[in-house]
């Protein structure tokens, strides 16, 4: 909403390619267990420097929370649709109002239209469910501009057969993410503020299951990189990449 | 068995762990230490997790958060860290876990990092989503105990 370009923190520094710090991605009341107050609070202490709420259903002024707790606050949304079409329908009503839209996967299909769709910010938890990704959806990734995401959540809270087969996933991914060079963003996915792990907790279990400390904490900052680029593109002066209405001072 | 000269005995590293949990969630110090290491055996493998030791040196949860000190040997740091940040849940209660620093000796650990122990909670009727319900508020973070559950609010929610 309006209120969210305004009393953002790092907001200064967007635009240029200032270093973000780690970002985190969470749920919140009435989607998780926890507000999106709390949520703040706890990810302030823990060292992230800014959080997205995945939540649209979710009631907060983003800079309120962020002057209080001193960490970057953005209204993202995560679209969690049944099919496609569903989703597409869905992308067009948020696409204003949100500084980040993601598109919770799960299904091929659903990932197929995600990585296929300009409008989409980030493809959320791939592998959710039956979902898979493939050296065509990496590509069409790289193409669209599209994130997708590392959900670290079943290796933090899952054990045994469903966690070796999401570890072999995660491996997969990244190995096509290497050779692509495509865009990736990580996260716990914390619905609620007892799910949340610090940055350099995270990066420890990223170095255990190879992913290697220094790419999680590059997927926590292109949260925060993510939403400068989408906050610069809202603005008013913005036309296309590499344009933007200059003074008319004569 | 006689112990091991000095310069022969293992050097460690004390991990200072904070703990949140729900008002009500009992974690006592036995199952907390049997999830550590079946995190650290699970992420870790047992040649890893028997590398790391992990074992619990101190711990104190009351009233939904504390800390707790584990042992760890050193340069196993953050295979620790990593496994400890994979403890989700001790007797089916969700728990939030930080690792807040590391230090060379238990005294030194519980005094930089633990400090005192969180001002015990207090009980109370809060305004949430609507209606009138109980809960427990500690240092600015309320506990709600909603129909469907916990809700972790701050102060500012339920004003």
């Amino acid at each position: 909403m309006s209120d969210d370009a305004s009393g953002d923190r790092g907001a200064g520094s967007a635009g240029s390619d200032a270093d973000f710090g780690p970002y985190e991605a969470v749920y919140a009341h009435p989607e998780g267990d926890a507000t999106v107050g709390r949520q703040v609070k706890t990810a302030a202490e823990y060292g992230f420097e800014g959080v997205l709420v995945r939540t649209g259903g979710a009631e907060y002024d983003p800079g309120t929370l962020a002057d209080r707790y001193g960490v970057d606050v953005v209204r993202g949304v995560e679209i969690d649709a049944e099919d496609p079409q569903g989703a597409s329908g869905a992308v067009g009503t948020h696409r204003s109002e949100c500084t980040v839209v993601l598109v919770r996967g799960g299904t091929d299909a659903l990932n197929r239209f995600a990585v296929e769709q300009d409008r989409v910010d980030v493809l959320a938890r791939p592998f959710d469910g039956e979902g898979d990704v493939n050296h065509v959806l990496v590509k069409a990734a790289v193409d669209h501009d599209v994130r997708i995401e590392f959900d670290l959540g079943a290796v933090l809270r899952d054990d045994g057969g469903t966690r070796v087969r999401r570890l072999r996933k995660l491996r997969k991914l990244r190995e096509l993410v290497d050779y692509f060079d495509a865009p990736y963003v990580v996260s716990a996915t914390a619905a609620s503020h007892l799910r949340l792990r610090a940055p350099r907790d995270l990066a420890a279990v990223g170095e255990q299951i190879g992913f290697g400390a220094d790419a999680v904490r590059e997927g926590l900052a292109e949260w925060g990189r993510l939403a400068a680029r989408n906050r610069e593109r809202l603005s008013e002066s913005f036309i296309s990449p590499g344009v933007q209405r200059g003074r008319d001072d004569e | 068995m006689k112990h091991l000269p000095k310069h022969l005995q293992p050097r460690w590293r004390y991990l200072a762990v904070s703990i949140e949990t729900w008002p009500d969630a009992g974690i006592g110090r036995r199952a907390f230490q049997r999830e550590l290491w079946y995190a650290g055996q699970n992420l870790l493998g047992d040649p890893g997790s028997a590398d790391a030791d992990l074992r619990l040196m101190r711990f104190e949860v009351a009233g939904g958060s504390g800390g707790a000190i584990v042992r760890v040997r050193r340069g196993e740091v953050d295979a620790a860290r990593a496994a400890i940040a994979c403890v989700d849940e001790v007797n089916g209660h969700p728990v939030g876990l930080r690792t807040a620093g590391v230090s060379g000796s238990v005294d030194a650990c519980s005094e930089s990092y633990l400090g005192d122990p969180a001002p015990s909670s207090t009980q109370r009727e809060v305004a949430f989503d609507g209606a009138d319900r109980p809960a427990r508020r500690r240092d600015g973070a309320v506990d709600v105990d909603a129909q469907t559950g916990w809700v972790g609010a701050t102060v500012h929610d339920t004003e």
